[in-house]
C-alpha cells in the first residue's frame, strides 16, 4: 500500500514537483550529462515531443501574449498583437465601467456558492455511499449518479430549461401546492439557485469518485484503533475518515480555484437572457458579448487580463493555504 | 531554473515569429488595384438597362434562415437571377433570430461575405472604425438606378442621417418612396361584436375594450402579446413609444435612446422622459387589471401565437404576413368563426402623428471587395437588383407568366396556383416559400405603387389610414469618432441593459412608479449625463462641418 | 479489497440501524433527482403540445404523439449535424490521442535533460491561460475559422490525461524497453511495438475521456464555426434552447400552424433525447472505464 501510486488530478499533478525536486538533486551531482550528449543520445525522444511542444507554444502560449492587446489598440483583421500601445487607456475604461463591477460581483458570488456547495457535497455523499453495505446498491447508485457528468453543459442547460419552464414539472408541484407559478429562467432572483442546481445534478455524483477512491486507502488499523477506544461512527468519521482523505479534499479545493473567476461560463451563457443579467452576468460572459459580439477586443482583452491573474493568484494562495494546512500543496 | 526560462524564452521567441508570419500574410492581401476591377462588368450600365455580367459570376453572401419561407435551393428565385444576370450567390445561412448577433461576428472577425444584408441603419456604426465596410458613398457613381431614386424621391436628407465622422456612409439602405408602416395590433372583430364596441382608435380606448373583453372573459387575458427579440416587447414599447412621444422597443435599440427633442432642438435620452414613464405607467395598469399578460414580454413568438390562435387571447402584436400566415389558419383550426384584422396604430398624447423613415434596412460590403476583380460587377449587380425598378419587381413578384401576370392597367395579379399573403388561400404553392420571392431579404422599398400591389384590401386601408397622418421628422445625424465610439458603446450597453430590466420591473409592477426618479439616478450613475453630452457634442461638430 | 471496517457494523447499534436505513432512503432519493429529468423529457417528447403547455405531462407521456421525432429525423441539417459531430469525435480523439500519447511518454522518461521544463509547459497551462478574446483573435488570424481544426486543434491536449498517461508510462517496468534498445529498436518503434500494447487499458480510457469530451463539447464549435452545414449537433441543440430556430430549421414552415405548434412544445426535449441517446446507450458498457481512469493506479502497487 505505502508505494502505490496515485492517479487523482491532484496527484497527478504534484508530479510536477517531485521531477523538479529530482533536477535539484541531480543537479548537486557533477557528472551531470551536457546538452551537445544528452540530444545526441535522445534526439529521438526530442523530436516526439516537437508536436506537443508546437500544441502548447500557438494554442497556449501564443494567447497568453496575445494579451497585451490589453494595452494596444487592436483592429479586426490586422495584428494579432494589436496596432499601438494605448497604455493604460483600456484598464482605466473598464475601472470606471459599472458593469465591469456588477459582473465582477456576479462572478465571486458565483464561485463562492460554487466553492460552497458543489465542493462539499461530493465528499457527503461519498461518505453516505461509502457505509452502504449493499454491493450491488451501491453499484447501482454509484453508476446512476455518474450519468449526468457525461451529458454535454447544452444538454444540462436543456433539460433545465424544460424542467424549470412554466409547463414544467417544478410548476407543476407549484401549482398543485396552489402556488403562483414561478418563470424561473426570466427571474434574476433565482438564477443562483437554477444555476448551483444545475451545477449539482451534474457534477456531486462523479465528484465522490476521487474521495471513494481515497477513502479505500484509510489505514483500516485507525479505525480498529478507534474503535477500541470506543469512538461511534461519527466520531470514526470525523476524527479518522476525514483526515485520512484530507490531502485528497485539500488537492481538489485546489483545483477548484483555479476555475473560481472563470466558473461555469459555457453554462451561464446557456441559461442566462437579458432578464437575468443583473445576477447571471460574469466576466466570461461580458468579455463574450463585448469582445466577439460587439467587436471591443481591446477592451474585453484587458478584462480577461485581469480576470486570468486574479484567477491564478487564487491557486497561488490556496495551493500555499493547502502546504500550511496539510503540509502539501499542488506543487 | 536556469534551463527553464531558456526554454521559455525559445518558446516565446518561436511564437513570435508565428505571429509575425501571420500578420505579414494578411497584409499581403491587399493592393489589388481598384480600376482593374471590372472584370464582368457592363461598359454600358445605367438605369433600364437590365444587367448581365459579361460572364458568370459567383459573390458570396450572408442570408438569414426565416421562420416563415426558409430558404431552398430550388427556389425559382436562385434559377432566374442566374438566367438574367449571370450572378450566382453562393450563401452563408444563419438562423433568423440569431442573424443579428452572427452577423456582428461575422463582420466583426473580418469574415464576412463580399454581401451583407438586413443590416438596420445604425447597426453598420460600430465595424466602420475597424475599416471592415466598404464606404458605399465614394462608389455611388456605380450605382445608376440608387442615384435615381434618390434624386427622384429626395431622399439625400435622409441618407444623411446615415453619415459617420468622416462624412460617409457605409450602409446601402433599401429606400421606399413615402414612409410605410407594418407593424399593429391584431384584434379579434368577432369579440368585439360580443361586447359591442368599435374597434379602438387610441391607448385609451384599447384599454375600455380590454377590460370589457375580461370582464366577458374573466379566465383569460384578452391581449398578449409577442416579439421579444433582441428586446422584450419589441414592437408593442415601438409603437406605444411612437404615440407618446419617446423611444422604446426596437426603435431603442437601433437608436440606444439617442431621441431627437425637435423643440429644444437637442438630443435626449428617450427612456429618462416623462413620456416613457407615463408609457409604462399605461401597460402597469394593463398588467395590474389582468389585460395584458405578464409573459407578453418575455414568451416566444409561438407560445404568444399558441394562446392566441387557440383563442385565449383577443388582441397580440402583429404585422401583415402574420396576420394571414399565422393568426387567421390557426384560428380557422381552433375557432371556426373567429375573425381578426390588423387594427392602425392606436393614438396616443402625441397625436396624429407616424414616426418613420423612408429608408429600411440594407446592405454593407465587405471593405475588401474593392480589390475584387469583379468589384464593378458586383455594385451593377446590387444597383440593379436591389433599386432598379425590373430588379425590385423580379424580387417581389418574380416572373412574369410564373408567379404573376399584369392586367391591362398595369395592376399586377397572383397566378391562380400562387398563394401569398392570403391573397389565393387554397393555391397549391407559396410564393415565398416555394419560390423564393418576396423574400424579405431581397424585396423591400421601392414605389408606393409596388409596396401597394401585394396589399390585400384591408391592408391597402391599414395603410389609407397611416399615411393620413403626420410624419415626424427624422433625428439628425451625430456620427461619433472612432475613439467616442468606443467610449459610447460602453456606455450604451450597461444603459440599454439597465432599461430593459427596469423597464419590466415597471410594466409588472416590481418597483413602483415612485422610484422613478431614483431610476433616472441610477442611469446617471451609469454614464447617462456623459453619454448624452458626447452625442450632443458630436451632432453639433457634424452639423457645422457638413450641415 | 476487503472492507473490515464493516464486519463489525453488522451488530450495529439502534442507532446505527436506524442511519442505514435513513441512509438507504436517501440515496434512493438522489438516484430518483438524478433520474427524473431524463424520465419527464422522455415523457414530454412523446406527448401532445396540449398537453405540455398546459403543464400536465409528468413520467408518462399524454396523448401520444410523434410529429416533433419525424420532423427533426427528416431534418437533413439535424443528419449532417450528427455526422458532423461524429467526424469531429472522431478526428479529434486521434489528434488528441497522438500528441498526448507522445508527449507523456517523453514526459515520463526521467532521464531526460530539460523534462522538468516540459512538465513545468504543460502544467503551468492548467493554472494559466490566455483568455477568451486573445485565443478567439489567434484562431482567427491562423485562418482556421469555420475549419474542423478550429474545433480538433485548440484542445487537443488535456493536461490532465497528459499527467495521467504519463503516471502509467512511469509505472511500466524498463526491462522490455531496454531489451528492445539493446536489440537495436529505435524510440518510435519502441514506443509502438512495445510501450503501446502493453498499455491498452489506459489507452482506451483516455480515448473515452476525449471521445466525450469531444462529442459533448459546443463552444468551440459555436465561436468558430459560422456555417449552419459545418456545426455539431450540440450546437443545433443549443440554436433551439436559445430560440433562435425551431420548427423552420426543420421544414415544419407555418403552411400548417398545428405541427408547428406541436414542434414547439418539445423539439427541445426531442433533440435533446437524440442528442444524448448515444452516450447513454454505451454508458453501462464504457463506465468501468471511466472509471478506472480516474482510479487508475490508486490502489496499484
Amino acid at each position: 500500500m505505502s508505494t502505490s501510486k496515485t492517479l487523482d488530478p491532484a496527484q497527478a499533478a504534484r508530479d510536477a514537483r517531485p521531477a523538479r525536486n529530482e533536477g535539484l538533486k541531480r543537479r548537486r551531482r557533477p557528472d551531470r550529462r551536457p546538452w551537445r550528449q544528452a540530444v545526441l543520445r535522445d534526439w529521438q525522444l526530442y523530436t516526439l515531443a516537437i508536436l506537443p511542444l508546437a500544441f502548447f507554444a500557438i494554442f497556449r502560449y501564443l494567447p497568453m501574449i496575445g494579451n497585451v492587446i490589453a494595452f494596444r489598440k487592436y483592429r479586426p483583421g490586422g495584428s494579432l498583437f494589436g496596432e499601438e500601445w494605448v497604455g493604460l487607456r483600456y484598464i482605466q475604461l473598464f475601472l470606471g465601467d459599472p458593469t465591469f463591477w456588477n459582473v465582477l460581483l456576479n462572478t465571486v458570488i458565483l464561485g463562492l456558492l460554487t466553492l460552497l456547495i458543489c465542493f462539499p457535497l461530493p465528499i457527503v455523499l461519498a461518505l453516505l455511499i461509502n457505509e452502504v453495505r449493499g454491493r450491488a446498491f451501491k453499484r447501482f447508485v454509484q453508476s446512476i449518479s455518474y450519468l449526468p457528468h457525461f451529458l454535454s453543459t447544452v444538454v444540462v442547460a436543456g433539460i433545465f430549461i424544460e424542467l424549470l419552464s412554466l409547463n414544467g414539472p417544478v410548476n407543476r408541484i407549484l401549482r398543485s401546492a396552489s402556488l403562483d407559478p414561478i418563470a424561473f429562467m426570466q427571474e434574476p432572483g433565482w438564477f443562483r439557485t437554477v444555476y448551483i442546481s444545475s451545477e449539482l445534478w451534474q457534477t456531486v455524483g462523479w465528484g465522490t469518485i476521487i474521495y471513494l477512491a481515497a477513502l479505500t486507502m484509510v489505514d483500516d488499523q485507525l479505525y480498529e484503533a478507534a474503535r477500541i477506544d470506543g469512538a461511534g461512527r461519527l466520531r470514526q468519521i470525523w476524527h479518522v475518515t476525514l483526515p485520512g482523505i484530507r490531502p485528497t479534499i485539500m488537492a481538489v479545493f485546489v483545483l477548484n480555484t483555479g476555475t473560481f473567476m472563470a466558473v461555469g461560463f459555457e453554462k451561464v451563457l446557456l441559461l442566462y437572457n437579458p432578464l437575468t443579467y443583473p445576477t447571471a452576468d460574469v466576466i466570461n460572459t461580458y468579455l463574450y458579448r463585448l469582445g466577439i459580439v460587439s467587436g471591443n477586443f481591446s477592451y474585453a482583452g484587458a478584462i480577461g487580463l485581469f480576470e486570468a491573474v486574479i484567477g491564478l493568484i487564487m491557486v497561488l494562495s490556496a495551493n500555499l493555504l493547502s502546504r500550511r494546512t496539510v503540509g502539501a500543496g499542488l506543487w | 531554473m536556469h534551463q527553464v526560462t531558456r526554454r521559455n524564452v525559445l518558446v516565446a521567441i518561436g511564437a513570435l515569429a508565428l505571429a509575425a508570419a501571420c500578420g505579414s500574410e494578411d497584409t499581403g492581401k491587399k493592393g489589388g488595384g481598384a480600376a482593374a476591377g471590372k472584370d464582368g462588368a457592363m461598359a454600358n450600365y445605367g438605369v433600364g438597362t437590365q444587367f448581365k455580367a459579361t460572364k458568370p459570376l459567383t459573390f458570396t453572401m450572408l442570408h438569414n434562415i426565416h421562420p416563415a419561407y426558409p430558404v431552398k435551393n430550388d427556389w425559382l428565385f436562385w434559377s432566374e437571377l442566374e438566367k438574367r444576370t449571370g450572378v450566382k450567390l453562393a450563401l452563408t445561412l444563419i438562423p433568423f433570430a440569431d442573424y443579428d448577433q452572427k452577423k456582428a461576428v461575422i463582420i466583426t472577425a473580418g469574415d464576412a461575405p463580399m454581401i451583407v444584408p438586413k443590416m438596420y441603419p445604425g447597426q453598420e456604426t460600430p465595424f466602420v472604425a475597424s475599416g471592415a465596410l466598404l464606404p458605399v458613398s465614394d462608389y455611388v457613381d456605380m450605382l445608376p438606378n440608387f442615384k435615381d431614386k434618390v434624386a427622384k424621391w429626395n431622399i439625400q436628407g435622409d441618407l444623411d442621417t446615415l453619415r459617420q465622422e468622416d462624412g460617409r456612409y457605409y450602409l446601402l439602405p433599401g429606400v421606399h418612396e413615402d414612409v410605410w408602416l407594418d407593424y399593429s395590433l391584431a384584434i379579434r372583430t368577432d369579440v368585439l361584436e360580443e361586447i359591442g364596441m368599435p374597434a379602438p382608435t387610441t391607448w385609451d380606448e384599447l384599454y375600455t375594450v380590454l377590460k370589457a373583453m375580461k370582464e366577458k372573459h374573466p379566465d383569460n387575458y384578452p391581449f398578449s402579446d409577442r416579439w421579444n427579440i433582441p428586446t422584450p416587447g419589441g414592437n408593442l414599447l415601438n409603437i406605444l413609444a411612437q404615440s407618446y412621444g419617446t423611444q422604446g422597443g426596437w426603435t431603442f435599440v437601433n437608436e440606444h435612446g439617442a431621441y431627437w427633442d425637435g423643440t429644444a432642438g437637442k438630443f435626449v435620452y428617450g427612456p429618462a422622459m416623462d413620456q416613457y414613464k407615463q408609457m409604462l405607467q399605461y401597460l402597469n395598469k394593463l398588467v395590474k387589471e389582468g389585460l395584458l399578460d405578464p409573459e407578453s414580454f418575455t414568451q416566444k413568438d409561438e407560445d404568444a401565437t399558441a394562446k392566441f390562435t387557440a383563442g385565449k387571447s383577443y388582441v397580440i402584436g402583429s404585422n401583415a404576413q402574420s396576420l394571414v400566415n399565422e393568426y387567421r389558419p390557426g384560428l380557422a383550426k381552433a375557432v371556426p368563426d373567429a375573425k381578426v384584422t390588423k387594427i392602425p396604430v392606436p393614438l396616443g398624447p402625441a397625436g396624429n402623428v407616424k414616426v418613420g423613415t423612408r429608408l429600411e434596412n440594407g446592405i454593407v460590403i465587405n471593405a475588401k471587395a474593392k480589390d475584387s476583380p469583379n468589384f464593378v460587377a458586383m455594385m451593377q449587380f446590387i444597383d440593379w437588383l436591389w433599386y432598379s425598378d425590373a430588379g425590385e419587381v423580379f424580387a417581389k413578384w418574380g416572373v412574369e407568366g410564373v408567379t404573376y401576370a399584369k392586367d391591362a392597367s398595369g395592376d399586377f395579379k397572383l397566378n391562380p396556383g400562387v398563394d401569398f399573403l392570403g391573397l389565393n388561400p387554397s393555391a397549391p404553392k407559396h410564393l415565398q416559400k416555394d419560390f423564393g420571392f418576396s423574400n424579405g431579404v431581397f424585396a423591400y422599398g421601392g414605389t408606393t405603387q409596388l409596396l401597394n400591389s401585394t396589399f390585400s384590401d384591408e391592408e391597402k386601408q391599414f395603410q389609407n389610414v397611416m399615411n393620413g397622418r403626420q410624419t415626424l421628422p427624422v433625428r439628425p445625424p451625430f456620427p461619433l469618432s472612432e475613439a467616442e465610439r468606443e467610449q459610447a458603446s460602453l456606455w450604451e450597453t450597461p444603459l440599454a441593459d439597465h432599461v430593459q430590466q427596469n423597464t419590466l420591473k415597471f410594466i409588472l409592477g416590481k418597483r413602483d412608479f415612485s422610484e422613478w426618479d431614483a431610476f433616472v439616478k441610477e442611469l446617471e450613475g451609469k454614464n447617462l449625463t456623459s453619454y448624452m453630452d458626447l452625442v450632443n457634442k458630436a451632432y453639433q461638430r457634424f452639423k457645422q462641418q457638413h450641415g | 479489497m476487503v472492507i473490515p471496517k464493516i464486519n463489525a457494523a453488522d451488530r450495529g447499534t439502534r442507532g446505527q440501524r436506524i442511519f442505514r436505513r435513513f441512509n438507504v432512503v436517501f440515496l434512493t432519493g438522489v438516484v430518483i433527482l438524478t433520474l427524473y429529468p431524463f424520465v419527464n423529457i422522455i415523457a414530454r417528447s412523446f406527448s401532445q403540445n396540449g398537453y405540455i403547455i398546459s403543464g400536465q405531462v409528468n413520467l408518462l407521456p399524454r396523448g401520444f404523439n410523434l410529429t416533433t421525432y419525424r420532423i427533426v429525423l427528416t431534418d437533413p441539417l439535424f443528419w449532417t449535424n450528427y455526422g458532423n459531430t461524429v467526424l469531429y469525435t472522431v478526428v479529434s480523439t486521434l489528434v488528441a490521442m497522438i500528441l498526448t500519447t507522445c508527449y507523456a511518454y517523453v514526459l515520463a522518461k526521467k532521464h531526460l535533460r530539460g523534462r522538468t521544463a516540459l512538465i513545468l509547459i504543460a502544467v503551468f497551462t492548467m493554472f494559466f491561460n490566455g483568455g477568451l478574446i486573445p485565443n478567439y483573435v489567434l484562431i482567427s488570424s491562423l485562418g482556421l475559422k469555420n475549419t474542423i481544426w478550429a474545433v480538433a486543434l485548440p484542445n487537443a491536449i488535456s493536461v490532465f490525461n497528459l499527467l495521467v498517461m504519463k503516471t502509467f508510462f512511469e509505472s511500466l517496468p524498463p526491462d522490455l524497453e531496454e531489451a528492445a534498445a539493446i536489440d537495436g529498436m529505435n524510440t518510435y518503434r519502441i514506443l509502438w511495438r512495445i510501450v503501446l500494447p502493453l498499455s491498452k487499458a489506459v489507452m482506451a480510457t483516455m480515448v473515452l475521456f476525449y471521445a466525450v469530451s469531444f462529442w459533448n463539447s459546443w463552444f468551440t464549435a459555436f465561436l468558430y464555426l459560422n456555417k449552419l452545414e459545418l456545426f455539431p449537433v450540440t450546437v443545433y441543440l443549443r440554436n433551439i434552447i436559445a430560440g433562435v430556430s425551431g420548427g423552420e430549421m426543420a421544414g415544419a414552415n407555418g403552411r400548417d400552424i398545428g405541427e408547428l405548434l406541436q414542434v414547439a412544445a418539445n423539439i427541445q426535449s426531442v433533440t435533446v433525447l437524440l442528442t444524448i441517446l448515444p452516450i447513454v446507450a454505451i454508458y453501462p458498457f464504457v463506465q468501468r472505464y471511466f472509471v478506472s481512469g480516474v482510479m487508475l493506479g490508486a490502489v496499484k502497487g
